[in-house]
């Protein structure tokens, strides 16, 4: 798949086409007055105004018998004129396109790819040009054997006509549609091979939204170009630090999927519920690898995370002079943050000069980042943390200013650097105050999935598949064993389970291994630890309650007895932990996936849409069908275009419009906004003409004078102005293809990204077309031919 | 011809319809129209041209009935039409689109059915670019393949062109045989992970469109090769479009060669001696005795003999100088000395030997009987088996060596001792005994550099890292 479609802007669009519309409405109207004035002289405003207020007129009694009896001339007359014929072209080109995509793959998912993308495409560049001749002959011939002049000497309007033009050309055109749609559904079906049928499906995939760490443990927005021509992807190296990490939304039940799993004893298997992730994962290799790793492929591995620490901290690790101090806070070292944070800001003080401007630029929007995260937590424990890092970011704000304005200016205000070290020392002090709060209300907690071998380039290859199931048993590490305990410890001590009197409870050990699912190995180590711990007195026991002694948390002092590694699993699992995905690690919907890659000097590339949540599969007619949708909306925008234009030209000209107007829009679209925009590197068109000429590079630029230069320079703007109001008015066709993309990948075509945008753009050129149309058609005169 | 009415004009048209349509009826006439032989007349004479010069489809090869039509339809614009798909073929290929990318491939020649170098870049692209690009080593496999089959399509197409036959045989002979992946691809061979090709008993088989019978890879890349050779027979002495012709013609004996060679390292010694004896035969007697032609077209034989050499001097009117400086430039240039000592010494039985002891020496160590024992009622210590069977085999090298002095300067011979030595001082490491100051091979040991020492360590642990993945 090589695709990174967005869900379309509809609020965005619809504003920029009313302003559009806008402004072409007051230029026709201001045209027409104009005309009206130069033709007719004095009584201009009046012709002006009665052929204003006739056709206005003829907009708002439109009559839908009289259109539905155009409509029926129209589908008539395309039925007279063989229409259906292009029937009979793409009946030939199924019959023998075995000939010519037959065995060319043997590979099942290539094989259904080539057979989609043939049939999508026959079908719409099949109807295109016969779309094309229909739309744009029809009026101008009727114009000039005089058959319209009958029809208007009736008494339907001339907008009346236009409607019934395309809507007659339309139902036509989607007729035959259907009818291909139909074969062509069947067609597919008989010459995709038995063993291929189940690649013809329509996955519902969650995108979401990708960022990588680089293997510094930098956040950034790609990673390692491998030198691929196509900067499609991005690649993080293996056995790093290096993490490609993705950002799911709107994850909850109804993206799960019920599968049958093995239940780890013999064959037995259930059905578990759980989410089913895709990945289209590229492999590069700088070495070749041992003989396992070439039979089987490099290793990545999944692990789901919620890291508040990771969120709110990550973006500080932007600058080189930064990153101690984000490592030691992601690491939940907050009293050693601390101290860096202080020596940071004594280095800001004294030295400030030693930072880069782009260190404080990092810096502020480190802090920004770190206070809105801590605050939309809403924890009382964290207490003023939070507001000591926005003032903090403030502070930065003002610095970076200063120093912008001073470069830009070249002027040489002061700095104002002590705020900000003051900032800092106040969030120093903050941490160490409250490392015990912050370590308790940021719990990070990991899951790492089994690494799986990928299979490069098959895609939907059960080697790509990976089920999570919805209940999550895994080995815990310290941090989540220690958060773990001190929940058993908290609960079961509210419940007065852990004592009797003064001592442990005597079957406690027996009583945890049931009751909090601790294996019955790992149960006794505890209570052989919390036995010795209540004899060093860390811990009291009194009246049946078990407690820390020197009162801090639970959590503080089986953190530091895990660390002290006086809880080491004894049995060979680890300490293994349930967790819920969707309670325990989804929050708010966002359900947050590292990928890392295992292989020593190898690469997993990767782009957004390779890394994705498949929900239940829909049937492949739902695609396809939607993808037809597509394809009619764009022959429908086609006999729109190609009507308008024919009311006022002759029927070639009309046709080299309407082809130019889809020949740009299909071919050129991209490129002209990316010109338009700036993303498209090189000159205007005649500097570029000259430059040609003088066989100059753009570099060197021309050998002109530098008032020819402006002059050339000054035309390529207004050319360039032209341009971009072409752009307006020249629909973007790729956005019918899009369907037919996400089909011929196997995927369903979701309704934000690809048939919003078909529809939106089909209605926001036809409501102008019918009324241009209208008004080109009454106000020309027909003798005129 | 305004002065004409309607009617007039029409006949008019139709006798001038009449007038052009016979001329084109007369010399476009299929030529096994024609009564009394080819020659009888003008009938047929289009026909009679294409057939004299090779020029018919059916002529150049296999007619595929989708390409024709597929060149009719398109009314002359075939090579915009053809221009559009090979940049389509490397945009899809720049953006990994491989099915896209193949599907192109294939109409591209569907549009150029004889253009030879179409068939031979492509193939080259799908078998050598386009298989580096994929991860595993089936998938590898399989674009190897795709890439072989199409140049093998291209023969079936074009069964005049030699260089497309030779193509074949040099990417069977390649890929599976000297490419980074040759250990996997040799096996793959003949037992294609693709369970399409299982055999009815459930064992890997091979795939038929490149492999019918199952065979060595040397040995279908040589037959591959005799095709080719027997191709270029039919155009005499000239040379093959695309390759120097002396190189052209020793594929097959090439083949053969590297077979007898591959086999040995593989550990196969059935046969060996046969192969060497049948490669060495084909070197000196038909490649050696095959007729090339020179500068300035002369005649020049690779194997000759002085009396030879004065006879071709007088067919090519030149002194007999001249014909040995042809004749020595030539031999140079292919190193035809080298490899007739090569296979001269390997078809030497006793060379088999050499091979086989270390062959089965290095197979003691890898199964771990290197390990040395005691006997306690002799109180002595009892050397590995792996030490014996190294020593053997060192002392059969420095046999044969004697016999072969020069050749045995060679870096092959001298490499196969020097891991010989190597696994020898290895064994000595396992059972924690000192390098002896004196041994059989130190004095060849000491005498090569460093970095010599250094790669023929680096090949012995490639060799017992290696461990087979089942």
């Amino acid at each position: 798949m090589d695709f990174d479609i967005r869900p379309y802007n509809l609020a965005a669009g619809s504003t920029s086409w009313l302003i559009v519309i806008g402004v072409m409405l007051a230029i026709a109207v201001g045209l027409a007055f104009a005309l009206s004035v130069a033709r007719n002289g004095a009584t201009g405003l009046k012709v002006f105004s009665s052929g204003l207020a006739g056709y206005l007129g003829d907009i708002f009694s439109l009559s839908p018998s009289r259109i539905f009896a155009l409509t029926k001339l129209t589908l008539l007359e395309a039925i007279r004129r063989k229409a259906l014929f292009v029937f009979v072209g793409f009946a030939v080109l199924l019959m023998f396109s075995g000939w010519y995509l037959s065995d060319s793959n043997e590979r099942p998912e290539l094989q259904v790819q080539v057979h989609v993308t043939f049939l999508l495409t026959a079908i719409a560049w099949l109807l295109l040009p016969a779309v094309i001749f229909l739309s744009c002959w029809a009026l101008p011939e009727d114009i000039r054997i005089r058959s319209l002049h009958t029809v208007v000497t009736k008494p339907a309007r001339r907008i009346e006509i236009v409607i019934g033009r395309m809507l007659g050309m339309s139902l036509v055109t989607l007729f035959v549609l259907f009818g291909m749609g139909a074969v062509g559904y069947f067609w597919i079906n008989r010459m995709i091979p038995a063993e291929s049928r189940g690649e013809l499906t329509c996955r519902v995939p969650v995108f979401g939204e990708l960022y990588f760490i680089s293997p510094e443990g930098q956040p950034s927005a790609a990673g390692i170009n491998v030198g691929d021509v196509w900067a499609y992807r991005s690649h993080i190296v293996g056995n790093s630090q290096a993490r490609a990490v993705w950002n799911f939304a709107n994850i909850n039940e109804a993206a799960m999927i019920r599968k049958e799993v093995s239940t780890g004893v013999a064959d037995a298997t259930e059905i578990a519920e759980g989410l089913q992730l895709e990945c289209r994962f590229e492999a590069f290799r700088t070495i070749k690898g041992s003989e396992k790793s070439i039979r089987l492929g490099v290793q990545a591995q999944y692990t789901l995370s919620d890291n508040p620490r990771e969120e709110a901290f990550g973006m500080l690790s932007q600058g080189e002079a930064l990153r101690a101090v984000a490592d030691a806070l992601r690491d939940a070292q907050f009293e050693n943050a601390s101290k860096l944070m202080t020596e940071l800001a004594e280095r800001i003080r004294t030295a400030p000069d030693e930072l880069r401007p782009a260190d404080y630029v990092g810096l502020q929007q480190g802090l920004s980042l770190a206070s809105s995260v801590l605050k939309s937590r809403k924890d009382k424990r964290l207490a003023d943390v939070p507001e000591l890092f926005e003032a903090s970011a403030v502070a930065g704000f003002s610095v970076i200013s200063t120093l912008r304005n001073n470069a830009v200016g070249n002027k040489t205000d002061p700095v104002p650097y002590e705020g900000l070290a003051a900032a800092l020392d106040s969030v120093a002090k903050g941490l160490a105050d409250n490392a015990a709060g912050l370590l308790e209300s940021l719990p990070k907690l990991e899951v790492p999935l089994p690494a799986f071998h990928i299979s490069e380039y098959h895609e939907g290859a059960d080697e790509n598949l990976t089920f999570i199931p919805r209940k999550l048993r895994f080995a815990a590490d310290y941090e989540t064993q220690g958060r773990f305990l001190a929940a058993v410890m908290e609960e079961w001590n509210a419940a007065s389970k852990l004592a009797e009197g003064n001592a442990l409870k005597a079957t406690l050990a027996d009583d945890l291994a049931n009751g909090a699912k601790i294996s019955p190995l790992n149960a006794e180590l505890l209570v052989t630890v919390l036995q010795e711990q209540l004899t060093a007195g860390v811990l009291k026991c009194d009246a049946g309650k078990l407690s820390v002694a020197d009162g801090r948390s639970w959590f503080t002092v089986l953190d530091s007895l895990i660390r002290a590694e006086k809880l080491i699993a004894q049995d060979s699992e680890g300490w293994m932990i349930e967790k819920d995905l969707l309670k325990d690690l989804t929050k708010d919907g966002f359900l947050r996936v590292e990928v890392a890659c295992l292989n020593d000097q190898m690469y997993l590339g990767m782009a957004r849409p390779d890394l994705f949540i498949r929900k239940p599969d829909r049937a492949f007619f739902v695609g396809y069908s939607k993808a037809l949708l597509n394809i009619s909306l764009m022959l429908l925008l086609i006999i729109v275009l190609g009507v308008t234009v024919s009311c006022i030209v002759k029927g070639p000209v009309a046709l080299f419009f309407t082809l130019t107007f889809f020949i740009v829009g299909q071919f050129f679209h991209d490129f002209m906004m990316r010109k338009l925009t700036g993303a498209e590197q090189g000159m205007g068109t005649l500097e570029s003409a000259v430059l040609i000429a003088q066989h100059r590079n753009p570099q060197v630029g021309m050998d002109v004078s530098s008032t020819t230069q402006s002059v050339l320079q000054g035309a390529d703007k207004g050319l360039e102005g032209i341009l971009w109001g072409f752009s307006k008015i020249v629909p973007d066709f790729t956005v019918f293809n899009r369907g037919s993309v996400f089909v011929e990948n196997g995927f369903d075509v979701p309704f934000k990204e690809a048939v919003i945008p078909a529809i939106a753009v089909f209605l926001g050129f036809l409501v102008p077309c019918i009324l241009l149309a209208g008004a080109l058609l009454k106000f020309r005169e027909l003798e005129a031919k | 011809m305004s002065n004409f009415n309607s009617r007039q004009r029409k006949i008019m048209y139709g006798i001038l319809i009449v007038l052009l349509l016979g001329p084109i009826v007369y010399l476009g006439f299929p030529a096994q129209q024609i009564a009394g032989g080819a020659d009888a007349g003008g009938l047929g004479k289009l026909a009679q041209m294409r057939s004299r010069y090779d020029l018919g489809e059916a002529t150049l090869g296999k007619v595929d009935p989708s390409s024709s039509a597929m060149n009719l339809v398109l009314l002359g614009l075939r090579g915009p039409a053809a221009s559009v798909l090979h940049l389509q073929a490397i945009e899809y290929q720049e953006k990994k689109q491989w099915a896209k990318l193949r599907a192109t491939v294939d109409s591209i020649i569907l549009l150029q059915p004889h253009y030879v170098q179409i068939w031979k870049f492509q193939g080259w692209n799908l078998a050598y670019n386009v298989s580096r690009e994929w991860d595993k080593v089936d998938d590898r496999f399989y674009w190897v393949k795709e890439g072989i089959k199409f140049l093998i399509e291209g023969t079936v197409r074009n069964n005049t062109i030699p260089i497309l036959f030779h193509n074949v045989g040099e990417f069977v002979s390649s890929k599976m045989g000297i490419s980074d992946e040759k250990k996997f691809f040799r096996e793959f061979f003949r037992e294609d992970p693709d369970p399409k090709f299982d055999t009815s008993t459930g064992v890997h088989g091979p795939d038929p469109a490149i492999n019918e019978k199952g065979l060595d890879s040397y040995l279908v890349a040589r037959d591959w090769f005799i095709r080719a050779n027997e191709k270029d027979e039919n155009d005499g002495m000239a040379g093959v479009k695309g390759m120097t012709h002396v190189f052209f013609r020793q594929g097959p004996v090439k083949a053969q060669i590297s077979y007898a060679e591959t086999r040995a390292k593989e550990g196969f010694f059935t046969d060996h001696q046969a192969e060497w004896e049948k490669g060495y035969r084909e070197w000196m007697d038909v490649y050696g005795k095959y007729d090339f032609l020179g500068l300035n077209e002369k005649k020049y034989k690779l194997n000759s003999t002085e009396d030879e050499l004065k006879v071709l001097a007088k067919e090519n009117g030149i002194k007999v100088s001249e014909q040995r400086k042809l004749w020595d430039q030539n031999v140079t240039m292919v190193n035809y000395n080298f490899w007739r000592d090569y296979a001269n010494v390997e078809r030497d039985p006793a060379m088999l030997e050499v091979h086989k002891a270390f062959f089965d020496a290095k197979q003691a160590y890898l199964e771990g009987k290197a390990t040395e024992g005691f006997d306690k009622e002799t109180n002595t210590v009892i050397a590995s088996k792996a030490q014996v069977m190294l020593e053997t085999a060192m002392d059969l090298w420095l046999e044969v060596q004697k016999k072969y002095p020069v050749m045995f300067e060679d870096d092959r011979y001298i490499g196969e001792a020097m891991l010989m030595v190597k696994y020898w001082q290895a064994v000595h490491t396992l059972n924690a005994r000192p390098i002896p100051g004196e041994y059989k091979l130190k004095s060849l040991w000491d005498s090569q550099s460093v970095n010599k020492q250094l790669e023929i360590e680096r090949d012995f642990l490639m060799e017992t890292r290696a461990r087979k993945l089942k």
